[in-house]
């Protein structure tokens, strides 16, 4: 670990100073988590540990709504987004214009989201005018409301989102994968289909996995966009927002928060983890390999 | 990612396979690769984001000149909403966020980069990216919950300032770190620095190790070594890293919404608030001024630095 260089103490230091960092930023949220169990909720002066904003979510009509909207929100925002970070990233190691791609594909990220939120409220504003004028000149409705602000708009505003990460993730797994194995596969007689079905995607799942528990979690967690292209529902996130700025939050946001980031932190933990299990199997095994030809 | 290290060693062997084997074309051969980006379902993606991404984005430009009307706007040329922007409290609130940005990516500069300088130099190539992956763990908590909390940490009677007091290290709590720019710029750090940890990271990639070996070799100091060897080798990087955060500070609403006092606007909420005042032209202008900003920082980046040596990694 060490370089022969490196002062030990030094690089106590340091870490000491990493692993600080990683705590004062998550902060924030072990305070609300701290807050969400006071029995007597925010600002009050006294403290009494208590499960009970736990156990009101649930009848929280409100924040369970919101809840069912988000969830579908992200359930669908996944699956759109997880097999068009596949075939990116497919797409990327073929193209020729791999800067371009790139560019197309990353940008999303360098837009800030209340401004790409407004471009595409507007756009789609424009967009249904223009479809129902091409309706009215073809003298039918088929073209009405199709992009009426609602779940498809904000499911459009979240896959702009998601995609960039996604393909970040797909990308980065696939880089380990080595096509000679497809080649091989299809000099076997397999299909295009079954090479990638059968030989690649079980190499790549741990990847495809990740980037499915970010999807969910980073579509979970919007709210600019969500909140500027949704139409008539509500998400958790605004719904939170809302209470903050108005007659300010109830107990059950915040333990639905804490319960939230405690979810979030666990699933990244447990990728983070099995990739930790994975990542010391693989060398085992690769050092296993490599010790009979050392002795030689 | 991890394992990457075992995987090259045996990369130089096979390099004459990959060679050998030019791309062989099987009937029906797609989503195998070999010639897969020929078919035209791989293009969704890419026509998906020029549809909902670029094509917006560029029409803000012409949606931006039309008039307003009750409403909604109509096509037409005016210059309205840019005299608007330019000739009100608007563009000083615009020139006062560009500043508390900088401000705010100059800390997270100097908070986060030595991190990914250390965790590159000092840690083993497998656990490096376990360390790195440490820094997503606060990204993966809603922006939300992050902002908002930093409310009751920072409010008068918050938890710093009683700490604070209690330490006898103030007399009086610190009232200007919330509801004031200064409010903005601590959340804009806690909430963009594990991108300067990432975007540093990458960066790190083209300084190896042996380089600060060399350098202490010759004889070069800390400084010397920072700002003569690692900081032009891992420039695009940083940089990119930097406007992300400098267009996030401007572009985010949600900061000087919940964390600043009346002064505190930035060109986001600028936005938002003409598409509640159904000032659609404005926002549409504030938009274009936003892209020009950021496809200008870009420009100057890619001319000083060449931005494409950032992917040199993945592809």
């Amino acid at each position: 670990m060490l370089d022969e260089y490196g002062n030990i103490i030094f690089h106590r230091l340091k870490w000491t100073y990493l692993l600080l960092i990683v705590a004062a930023l998550m902060s924030p949220v072990f305070y609300v988590i701290y807050i969400s169990f006071n029995e007597f909720g925010f600002g009050a002066g006294r403290y009494a540990f208590t499960l009970e904003w736990y156990g009101t979510i649930f009848s929280d009509n409100l924040l369970m709504g919101a809840l069912r909207w988000t969830l579908l929100l992200a359930v669908i925002t996944t699956l759109i987004t997880v097999p068009m970070g596949l075939l990116a990233a497919k797409f990327y190691k073929n193209t020729r214009y791999k800067v371009a791609t790139v560019a197309i594909l990353l940008s999303p990220l360098f837009v800030p989201s209340d401004i790409l939120g407004s471009a595409l409220l507007v756009y789609f504003k424009n967009l249904n005018k223009a479809m129902e004028s091409l309706s009215d000149m073809l003298g039918n409705e088929w073209f009405y409301g199709w992009f009426e602000l609602g779940f498809m708009t904000a499911i459009i505003g979240l896959i702009i989102y998601t995609l960039p990460y996604i393909f970040i993730i797909i990308l980065i797994t696939m880089a380990r994968y080595r096509d000679q194995q497809t080649e091989a596969a299809r000099a076997c007689g397999a299909s295009g289909w079954r090479a990638f079905w059968d030989v690649e995607f079980p190499q790549i799942r741990p990847g495809v996995g990740a980037a499915c528990a970010f999807a969910v979690i980073l579509t979970f967690n919007e709210y600019t966009r969500t909140n500027l292209l949704k139409g008539g529902f509500d998400t958790f996130t605004t719904v939170l927002i809302s209470q903050l700025l108005n007659e300010g939050m109830s107990e059950q946001s915040y333990a639905m928060s804490s319960m939230v980031s405690f979810v979030a932190i666990a699933v990244i933990g447990a990728i983070i983890f099995y990739t930790f299990i994975r990542a010391e199997r693989l060398e085992r095994e690769a050092r296993a390999k490599a010790a009979p030809l050392m002795a030689e | 990612m991890a394992s990457q290290g075992a995987h090259d060693t045996e990369e130089t062997v096979e390099g004459e396979v990959t060679i050998s084997t030019s791309p062989v074309r099987f009937p029906g051969a797609w989503l195998s690769g070999e010639n897969g980006a020929k078919k035209w379902v791989f293009y969704l993606p890419v026509i998906f984001m020029i549809l909902f991404f670029v094509v917006p984005l560029g029409l803000t430009y012409v949606w931006s000149v039309f008039e307003r009307t009750a409403f909604w706007m109509k096509p037409g040329f005016t210059m309205f909403s840019y005299i608007n922007f330019f000739t009100s409290a608007r563009l000083d609130n615009f020139l006062y966020s560009m500043f508390h940005s900088a401000i705010a990516v100059a800390i997270a500069f100097v908070l986060g980069f030595p991190i990914a300088v250390f965790v590159r130099r000092r840690i083993t190539e497998v656990a490096q990216h376990r360390v790195i992956l440490l820094f997503i763990l606060p990204f993966m908590v809603s922006e939300i919950i992050r902002i908002f909390a930093l409310r009751p940490l920072l409010q008068r009677n918050g938890l710093v300032n009683s700490v604070l007091i209690n330490l006898r290290l103030i007399d009086e709590p610190i009232t200007v770190i919330l509801y004031t720019p200064t409010g903005v710029v601590i959340g804009e750090v806690l909430s963009f620095l594990p991108f300067i940890v990432f975007a540093g990271f990458l960066a790190m990639e083209a300084v190896p190790k042996y380089i600060f070996e060399i350098c202490q070799d010759l004889g070069a100091g800390f400084w010397r070594t920072f700002f003569d060897v690692i900081l032009p080798l891992a420039a695009p990087g940083i940089f990119a890293g930097s406007v992300f955060i400098f267009v996030n500070g401007l572009g985010v609403a949600l900061l000087p919404n919940i964390l600043g006092g009346p002064g505190a606007v930035n060109a986001g909420l600028i936005a938002t608030q003409a598409i509640s005042a159904l000032d659609y032209p404005l926002a549409m202008a504030v938009s274009a001024i936003m892209m020009s900003t950021l496809l200008l920082l870009l420009y100057i980046g890619h001319r000083l630095f060449d931005l494409t040596r950032i992917l040199s990694p993945i592809s």
